[in-house]
């Protein structure tokens, strides 16, 4: 394996690594727009030009293997220099529009200006105007003149996504990125060019003008849209979350993540939460506290269950943790309940060859090997029938949280809602929640994924654990807390949600009230 | 909608095979289809192309904007190209062009009202030496005078 000396410290390298890998192994700062760790290398932006003693000239160092013993530097004037000048042609045509841009804050060219900038440009030729606001299709917009030419989106629509979509037209400084005759981009992964670009050419339609990125917080988790299980970031703030991109997982997904779990934040936020635990057992919806709702259902239906445990049936889904799935059991047992269902409208073994799974549970091998231990787990269907044939009169459902892409969840709430006793746990509203046939309905709002930590078991059987990330419905119970309360026990812990580790009070640090 | 001859699509298929990529075979498959579309590359044809040549849109449309040799827009029967780079613009080339706009009342990259004439500039031809000239479709017409070139196009009609 070669050495190399970079800025003054040794470090070792892998065979054939280039000098920016060296660069990215030792942390060390160094310019650089075109090169992306998950694609081919390009070399058209020379910002990340190096010293290597004994080199002809200044090198690239995405394009420049390591030799053994090579002495490299970024750090002398005759680089800075070069790199500034470098950051000076790319802003030549540039329409430093960065007060109504999108990506102000997040943007490779102000970060190197910061750094390299020539704060007095000696440019006096008109700009060269090229298009605005181009319409990509259902989630990305094209500003032109902003783009760089860093050629990644290209790279990544050949390499990546292989649709191929995306080119560079025209040459010289008329080049303009863009798709044949504007075509729309709508391929699975198209938003992953939003987040490779370095600047604000390619913005994301859903995110676009909604918050400046500075005023958002984020936090890892994991995508709960399908069984793969992407890592994600959160983007959020007081009022909920505004968007989620990939976070790095060679295991997993790489660098990316598909279009469709950049949609999942928005289940999460208010306007589609159950807020409060509703009841009726007449004619009328009462609302009251989660924990309220619990420790009367803990009064009135515990006993009555355990007397009874073969008229009881628990109806679950994939969409919720290990912990989760373990309390509920654990009650289950407890209760001396064995029947337990299996809701899942999405059960395939699709595969797109890339990330997207049909499965879209984030969990269903966790609830697989939880229950396991419990019995075999019986279809939804056969909880319907034992329903219409009366031998189930309580029933508890763990109902999906990413509704869309549940099918059949008007129908199966339908059907389930004939039981005599129907509580029903979850982290959404729906308008079916009006239509209940049973005469003792219990809605208790649920916690999201970001709102808990956890761990979901992948489809290869991969654990992921993940953090709390944010409180959006602060009176939301999570199956664990709700199995606890049910139980008669109390909920043994602070009823304020965790800070986030960085700051130790700010308004994230939601009270959770009366529970 | 545009299609090549048979003989056409069989040079494509031959030009596929004749390149360690099929990318490769994208300037001579265009340069074809500009032949046979009446001296430019539509955006239909684009689409064509790159169903025959079982290649994306943009990489052919990549191709067709990169090089000036390819016509993005119709032009007429004649294709005058009259180069004005330093040789040629020495020898009048600039007046040159203007006269043979006046002479067959047509704009500047466009198509003159009987469909015959379209005059470009273009850069340097290779054929300094005989300044100034101009190329009409694939052939050069050299050491010319505003007589000489009008006499010449209106023959070629
Ligand atoms: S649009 Fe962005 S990613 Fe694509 S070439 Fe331009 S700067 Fe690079
Ligand atoms: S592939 Fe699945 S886990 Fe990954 S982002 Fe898409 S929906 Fe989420
Ligand atoms: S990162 Fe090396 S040339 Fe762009
Ligand atoms: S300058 Fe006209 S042919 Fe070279």
């Amino acid at each position: 394996m070669p050495k190399c000396t970079i800025n003054g410290k040794e470090v070792e390298v892998k065979e054939g690594a280039t000098i920016i890998e060296a660069f990215k192994t030792m942390s060390e700062d160094i310019a650089h727009y075109c090169w992306h760790p998950g694609l081919s290398i390009a070399g058209v932006c020379r910002l990340c030009m190096v010293d290597v003693e004994g080199a002809r000239g200044p090198q690239i160092a995405c394009n420049t293997v390591v030799k053994d013993g090579m002495v490299i530097t970024n750090q002398s004037e005759q680089i800075k220099d070069i790199v500034r000048w470098g950051m000076d042609f790319h802003l030549i045509n540039h329409p430093l529009d960065c007060p109504i841009c999108d990506q102000a804050g997040e943007c490779g060219l102000q970060e190197q200006y910061m750094k390299f900038g020539q704060y007095d440009p000696e440019m006096n030729q008109q700009k060269v105007k090229k298009r605005k606001v181009v319409d990509l299709g259902e989630r990305v917009v094209l500003d032109s003149e902003r783009c760089i030419l860093c050629s990644r989106c290209v790279r990544f629509t050949d390499e990546v996504s292989k649709t191929n979509e995306l080119g560079i037209f025209n040459r010289g400084d008329r080049s303009e990125v863009g798709t044949f005759k504007d075509k729309p981009l709508n391929n699975k992964y198209s938003i992953n060019t939003v987040d490779i670009c370095p600047v604000g050419a390619l913005t994301s339609k859903d995110f676009r003008f909604r918050q400046r990125v500075w005023y958002l917080k984020n936090d890892d988790t994991v995508c709960n849209g399908c069984s793969t299980g992407c890592n994600v970031k959160a983007y959020f703030n007081e009022e909920g979350l505004f968007r989620v991109k990939p976070v790095y997982n060679e295991e997993v997904n790489g660098h990316w993540m598909c279009d469709d779990g950049r949609d999942i934040y928005k289940y999460v936020n208010k306007e589609h939460r159950l807020l409060k635990a509703k009841n009726n057992s007449g004619s009328q919806w009462s609302e009251l506290t989660a924990g309220k709702a619990m420790q009367e259902l803990h009064n009135s239906l515990f006993a009555e269950i355990k007397a009874a445990p073969e008229k009881t049936g628990v109806v679950l889904t994939g969409q919720y943790t290990n912990e989760e799935y373990q309390a509920v059991f654990a009650t289950l047992k407890e209760l001396g309940v064995t029947q337990a269902f299996h809701w899942n409208d999405t059960d395939s073994d699709d595969f797109d060859g890339l990330l997207i799974r049909g499965d879209k549970n984030p969990n269903t091998k966790g609830l697989q090997n939880a229950a396991s231990a419990f019995g075999a787990l019986k279809s939804v269907a056969d909880a319907e029938a034992a329903i219409a044939s009366g031998s189930l009169e309580t029933v508890m459902v763990l109902a999906p949280e990413n509704i869309a892409v549940y099918s059949n969840y008007d129908k199966t709430f339908a059907a389930l809602s004939k039981a005599k006793n129907f509580v029903w746990f979850g982290a959404n509203k729906t308008e079916c929640f009006e239509t209940t046939n049973s005469s003792n309905t219990w809605m208790i709002p649920i916690k999201s994924f970001v709102e808990k930590s956890g761990t979901f078991t992948n489809h290869a059987g991969l654990d992921q654990t993940f953090n709390y990330v944010t409180t959006v419905v602060a009176g939301a119970l999570t199956m664990s807390e709700a199995m606890t309360l049910f139980k008669g026990e109390t909920l043994e812990f602070d009823l304020r949600a965790k800070p986030m580790t960085s700051m130790k009070n700010n308004h994230f640090t939601l009270n959770r009230g009366e529970l | 909608m545009f299609k090549l001859s048979p003989a056409g699509e069989e040079f494509v298929k031959k030009e596929l095979t004749r390149y360690e990529t099929k990318r490769s075979a994208i300037i001579p498959c265009l340069f074809k289809v500009q032949e046979e579309n009446k001296g430019w590359v539509s955006p239909e044809a684009v689409t064509y192309l790159s169903g025959l040549m079982d290649l994306p849109e943009a990489w052919v449309n990549e191709v067709l904007n990169f090089y000036t040799m390819f016509n993005k827009e119709p032009v007429g029967k004649l294709h005058v190209q009259v180069c004005c780079n330093i040789s040629c613009c020495m020898n009048g080339a600039r007046e040159l062009t203007k006269h043979l706009k006046d002479t067959f009342n047509v704009k500047e990259g466009e198509v003159s009202a009987d469909g015959n004439v379209t005059i470009t500039r273009v850069e340097c031809l290779g054929s300094c030496g005989t300044a100034p000239m101009m190329q009409v479709n694939d052939n050069y017409y050299e050491n010319l005078t505003h007589e000489s070139a009008v006499k010449t196009i209106k023959e070629l009609m």
